[in-house]
């Protein structure tokens, strides 16, 4: 079609067809507007005033001179009425040809106008009708002021066919990564649930540390899941039940980097922030602190301070690292700014500026550059007021409140712990440790650490009966519990003592009678709350307390 | 094993403790009694001013813990950094074996003991 346009030089369908240029020069043989008639006419009236002339002149003329001047008089005359009709058919032309230069000068003018409006507003108004998820034909369907030119036209059906294919393929993408990172943050969040449980489960500081080493990779890991899901579109994040307070927040980011041992926090902020928010908060901190440690020297601290102002809360996080210049802070707060995925997100560290950028702009964060006091960069991370809330110090999920409110063991776990150690703890009072507030922190010690490595050992090293040291490790921590059991006779009734006792005797019998029966330290497992429990839930607990 | 909603705060557990899965000092174990020196200062961790403040009382290790709801390994690691900073005092809740230096009754004894229960 485009082809047709340059072809012809005048592409408009014009209303009246009317001679191109060249036709109206050459037209002297007559066009409908009559030069031909006109010019015929004025040399028509030339020969007229000359015809008369010439015969006058004739006759005027003496008789021997008479045939001379007839044919040159004649002659002059034609010659004249040629002058005059081509005068006039050249007067005529010049005429006709300024009119349709006129005309061909409004036509190019209309023409350039209804281009110009096809560039500026059909278009674009077409494109933001797909990007809006419209089909190509609703799209061209409501464009207002349609274009008349078949050409045009068909560009614009085109570029709805191109633009709504690639779109749906860009919507397609979008939400397949949307949706994967959906699941990977599950993962992560279930995995690290799951951890966390194991971390109750094993006391052992080698399993402990590697388990706290599998946690942090998965905080990691999940952070990750979170920024794939910011930038594609996705809000999957993970909503608290309750406000946040300042400190989680911050560890919570902290927890989610890799450096974050460099991490110094310094905050006396007791406010909290609305659970909804929370995960987007810690997820833009998070990814600010990984690029002030990303970019400072891997030895210099990253430094992380919390201010309460009255438009809400302000967390600076300061590096020592390199001093961004001017343009690199620009370019830092304009990809903070922008709020979208901006073309240029190819680094790491733009990838993460854009995800704050993101953020933000999702939870009307404020983020702002500036040079740090510290030497290096800082910024600035604002949490609007509306997003803090101030929980009353008793009543709120902070760690302190909660520990002084709550005496009930909550994790099996502790419940099994505090069952396990009851009868040791219950032979303590107030009195007992005010009568001995002397004793020395040491002695204990000085012979307990190896009881939690090396159980077997330490068995002998404590003077306990040998039968102890065959067990496994796991049960030889219950040396330091047995002592106790013996000494407050005096102060339990002589019920408890009787089942002291009887458990105590079991326990002895039972080694007697077979080797599985001395698997736990029953003389122990008679000792807790519980004293006439049978030996077969007593005796597995010390093994599950112990390690 | 997964329990959703018990993870309820999202401070993760390395960041408590900086990264440590091993007390720097061997004195804790469960039923060591530990009594705060100090009242808790603001800026402190909280897991810190959590333990001083229910440390008025002496207060076990495997309490601390069922308390704080963080494991007992933790808790450890918090307290060995409380006791360093002198904030803290523990002692085993058997004053009078610890008193006569630490040592568990004689073996003999136990054993006499033992002998004669089960002829009860």
């Amino acid at each position: 079609m485009t082809s047709d346009a340059s072809r012809s030089p005048d592409p408009v369908p014009a209303p009246t067809p009317t001679p191109t240029p060249t036709h109206a020069i050459t037209g002297a043989d007559g066009g409908p507007t009559g030069i031909g008639p006109r010019t015929a006419l004025a040399a028509l009236c030339a020969l007229l005033v000359t015809a008369p002339a010439c015969l006058l002149s004739v006759y005027a003329a003496p008789q021997s001179a008479r045939a001379g001047i007839a044919w040159g008089s004649g002659a002059a005359g034609l010659a004249l009425c040629a002058a005059v009709g081509f005068a006039a058919w050249q007067l005529l032309a010049g005429r006709r040809l300024r009119v349709l230069l006129a005309a061909q000068h409004a036509e190019a003018d209309a023409l350039r106008d209804g281009t110009l409006r096809f560039a500026e507003e059909t278009v674009p108004a077409l494109v933001t009708r797909l990007r809006g998820g419209a089909s190509a034909d609703t799209a061209l369907a409501g464009l207002s002021p349609a274009p008349s030119d078949p050409a045009q036209r068909r560009v614009l059906g085109t570029l709805a066919a191109e633009l709504h294919r690639s779109e749906t393929a860009r919507a397609t993408a979008m939400a397949a990564c949307a949706t994967a990172a959906g699941r990977a943050q599950a993962l992560t969040t279930s995995m690290a649930a799951d951890l966390r449980e194991m971390e109750h489960q094993h006391d052992d500081a080698d399993v402990l540390g590697d388990l706290l080493r599998l946690d942090h990779r998965t905080a990691q890991t999940g952070r990750l899941a979170d920024s794939i899901a910011v930038l594609a579109g996705a809000r999957s994040e993970r909503r608290w039940a309750k406000p946040i307070v300042m400190e989680s927040i911050l560890r919570g980011a902290m927890g989610r980097i890799n450096d974050y041992r460099r991490v110094r926090l310094h905050s006396t902020c007791t406010a909290a922030v609305d659970g909804d928010s929370a995960e987007g908060v810690m997820h833009a901190l998070a990814e600010l602190l990984d690029n002030a440690a990303t970019f400072s020297p891997p030895t210099a601290e990253v430094h992380v301070y919390v201010e309460e102002v009255s438009s809400g809360v302000v967390i600076a996080v300061e590096d020592g690292g390199l001093l961004m210049d001017e343009a690199a802070l620009g370019r830092a707060q304009k990809a903070v700014n922008s709020g979208a995925v901006a073309p240029d997100t190819r680094s790491a560290a733009r990838l993460g500026l854009t995800v704050v950028g993101l953020l933000a702009r999702r939870h009307d964060l404020t983020v702002s550059y500036r040079p740090s006091a510290h030497g290096g960069t800082g910024v600035l991370l604002r949490i609007p007021q509306a997003l803090i809330t101030h929980p009353h110090p008793d009543t709120d999920t902070d760690t302190p409140t909660r520990a002084a409110a709550v005496r009930e063991p909550r994790h099996p776990r502790h419940v099994q712990r505090m069952r396990d150690v009851q009868g040791i703890l219950d032979v303590r009072g107030v009195e007992d440790l005010q009568d001995a507030p002397e004793v020395p922190v040491v002695p204990r010690g000085a012979d307990e650490p190896q009881a939690e490595h090396g159980g077997a050992v330490r068995d002998e090293e404590s003077g306990l009966p040998l039968r102890r040291s065959v067990r496994k490790p796991a049960a030889a921590q219950r040396p330091p519990a047995t002592p106790p059991a013996a000494q407050p006779r005096e102060a339990r009734s002589p019920e408890e003592s009787g089942a002291r006792f009887a458990g105590f005797r079991r326990a002895g019998r039972e080694r007697v009678d077979g080797p599985d029966g001395a698997d736990g330290p029953d003389w122990q497992g008679g000792t807790p709350s519980t004293p006439s429990g049978p030996p077969a839930s007593a005796r597995p607990r010390p093994e599950e307390g112990a390690e | 094993m997964t329990r959703p909603g018990r993870d309820e705060v999202p401070d993760r557990l390395y960041t408590l403790t900086g990264g440590r899965s091993r007390a720097d000092t061997q004195v804790f174990d469960l039923v060591t009694l530990v009594v705060g020196a100090c009242d808790p200062a603001p800026g402190m961790q909280s897991e810190h001013s959590a333990i001083l403040r229910i440390c008025r009382a002496p207060t076990a290790v495997v309490e601390l813990a069922s308390d704080l709801d963080l494991p007992v390994g933790i808790v450890r690691i918090l307290l060995s950094d409380l006791l360093a900073a002198g904030r803290i005092t523990a002692r085993h809740p058997r004053p009078d074996a610890a008193g006569a230096g630490g040592r568990l009754p004689d073996t003999d004894l136990l054993q006499q003991v033992l002998a004669g229960l089960r002829r009860l």
